[in-house]
């Protein structure tokens, strides 16, 4: 009964992300295709039309995967941590002081983090095809079978933060900002990262979306001549370490949103 | 000065909030916000906890509600103690924060749908019309009540302040909480929402015997309370009734003046009431009443007031003289 209550409320919390998603829908669909257009058809657009040629792969699709396992990541993990910038205000409040475990409203939070991020995944297909990016239907399913592991890494990421930053709005808002670019530049999600070295090749393999990129990768190229080109990792090791990195944030977070929850 | 307020020396209930030398001390603070703080509220009681500005009184409601954890100290909440209990502390309150707590571009009905199914009342249904029935009832006969029946399905963004401040009642009150806080429920609204809210409140006292915990800067919102407690600096400066906290502070006074005021004045002086000269002739008066004084006057008056003093003249003094702890004994 206990178990039902909580799963009830974990699935309000979602309802009401997704609620606010869909109402306030013109911010909502601007902010999910600003990423797209401004990181795949602008940034990667360049880097392609002045870098791309004689790499052996198409560097345009290339790109598309590195973001659409970036941008999944981020807007999970800002999802999640939107309970902290809300925290005095609005129905956050609410929230923090119903009978409801905090575990409830943290799983609540990546499922509906996860849900209106997915807005963006229809955002990148769009992109994808508006500026000609070649993309099959076996291709898109490769996506959607990983989207699952962006999602949770991406919660557990807002998680971590959450925890360490609970107590501090404007701490969380800015640490969100400093996580999202060093995983967007070293993770391999537009640029090539395979012959790093040195301090840049440490920091490449620091990065949780350096696993989840190549994960993607690995699954999209599995059999064709670019998959020895881009490639990192074996995709089950890029899984294994996607879900160990995963699981020790959300261990690490939640017991430090637990606490710093209180104890401000 | 220390002075003892007896207001109500019965012992004979179980209070529904019992605080104990409750202390908080902020990370990286050297004072405490609140400290040792001890009092009791009784069920269906209407308390206020008054305090300038730092006093205390948010980080207090804060413990209370559970979302700050304290230093130290025993609270108890519904019968629930607040370490052990945190959950069953939740289930048997109901807040009204500062900052206004609804999803703005959400429907009134959307905000109480959220809330009843976060408290597991009704299970989370994603449109009004699948909701069980009786919740539809409910949300229809408390729109009907509040005067919003019209409006119950727009966003809340389209209502007034006290609307909004209503709905938020009665969203609160949807799981029956025993205890209702009130963090400054009437800052920001203008002075006829203000009226029209506290009639409601109220109301809602009245027929539901919910307990009330309000924190307010407007001192005249307390006067109808059955307790006031005075916190400054994290300690408590006065517990106990309005009428209490008011009658030994700042007297009652009648401000009486006449043509002939020598005339008066000889009269007052003669049958000796304490008399002051400010402008008019001040008749402070205690024990006897108005119509004691005024009996016995027979110059013709020109000019007549009686002064009863407010909640807020008490409190001012009380505040500005910096008082010790009050106790009720």
């Amino acid at each position: 009964m206990s178990i039902q209550r909580e799963f009830n409320a974990a699935v309000t919390i979602c309802a009401r992300d997704v609620l606010r998603f869909v109402r306030d829908w013109k911010n909502s669909l601007l902010f999910s295709f600003f990423f797209p257009v401004a990181f795949l058809a602008i940034l990667g657009g360049t880097i392609g039309q002045n870098m791309g040629a004689g790499l052996g792969y198409d560097y345009m699709q290339f790109a598309l995967l590195g973001t659409v396992a970036n941008l999944l990541v981020q807007f999970t993990m800002m999802g999640v941590t939107s309970l902290i910038e809300e925290r005095e205000n609005g129905f956050t409040q609410e929230i923090f002081v119903s009978p409801v475990s905090r575990y409830s409203i943290l799983f609540g939070k990546i499922l509906g983090g996860s849900l209106t991020s997915a807005v963006s995944l229809i955002a990148l297909f769009t992109v994808s095809f508006a500026i000609g990016i070649p993309l099959s239907l076996a291709g898109i399913g490769c996506i959607l079978l990983v989207t699952p592991v962006l999602f949770l890494l991406g919660g557990a990421m807002g998680v971590l933060l959450s925890g360490i930053f609970g107590s501090s709005p404007k701490a969380v808002d800015r640490a969100t900002i400093m996580v999202m670019f060093p995983q967007m530049f070293l993770s391999g999600a537009l640029i090539p990262v395979k012959n790093s070295t040195g301090v840049l090749s440490v920091l490449v393999h620091l990065m949780p979306a350096t696993y989840l990129v190549d994960l993607l990768r690995g699954v999209f190229y599995q059999g064709t001549p670019a998959y020895g080109q881009v490639v990192l990792y074996n995709p089950i090791f890029d899984l294994i370490i996607s879900l160990a990195i995963a699981i020790v944030f959300l261990v690490a977070g939640t017991y430090l949103f637990v606490r710093s929850e209180r104890n401000r | 000065m220390l002075r003892t307020a007896l207001v109500d020396a019965r012992q004979d209930y179980e209070p529904v909030i019992h605080v104990e030398n409750l202390v908080k001390r902020y990370r990286h603070s050297e004072t405490a916000a609140v400290d040792g703080l001890s009092f009791d509220v009784r069920p269906g009681e209407f308390f206020a906890l008054l305090g300038p500005n730092g006093a205390g009184k948010t980080t207090t409601i804060s413990i209370l509600t559970t979302t700050l954890a304290k230093t130290s100290g025993t609270v108890n909440i519904g019968g629930y103690d607040l370490d052990r209990q945190a959950k069953d502390v939740r289930q048997s309150i109901g807040i009204i924060f500062q900052n206004p707590s609804l999803d703005l571009n959400l429907t009134a009905e959307e905000n109480i749908r959220f809330h009843v199914s976060l408290y597991g009342i009704y299970g989370y249904r994603p449109s009004y019309s699948m909701m069980l029935r009786s919740y539809r009832e409910r949300v229809m006969e408390l729109a009907q009540v509040l005067g919003f029946a019209g409006e119950i399905f727009k966003p809340v963004k389209t209502f007034s302040g006290g609307m909004k401040r209503k709905l938020e009642i009665v969203r609160s009150l949807m799981h029956d909480p025993k205890i209702l806080f009130l963090d400054e429920p009437t800052q920001g609204l203008d002075a006829v929402s203000r009226a029209s809210l506290w009639d409601y409140l109220q109301k809602v006292h009245r027929e539901k015997k919910t307990t009330i915990f309000l924190t307010t800067h407007y001192i005249v919102e307390a006067e109808g309370a059955d307790r006031v407690c005075i916190v400054n600096r994290g300690r408590m400066l006065f517990s106990g009734s309005p009428e209490a906290m008011k009658s030994p502070m700042v007297g009652k006074y009648l401000l009486l003046d006449a043509e002939n005021r020598d005339s008066l004045r000889s009269e007052l002086t003669g049958f000796g009431p304490e008399l002051m000269e400010d402008g008019r002739l001040k008749v402070r008066f205690s024990e006897s009443t108005p119509q004691d004084i005024l009996s016995q006057i027979k110059t013709p008056l020109s000019f007549m007031c009686l002064h009863e003093p407010t909640l807020e003249e008490a409190y001012i003094e009380l505040v500005s003289n910096g008082h010790e702890e009050e106790e009720v004994s």
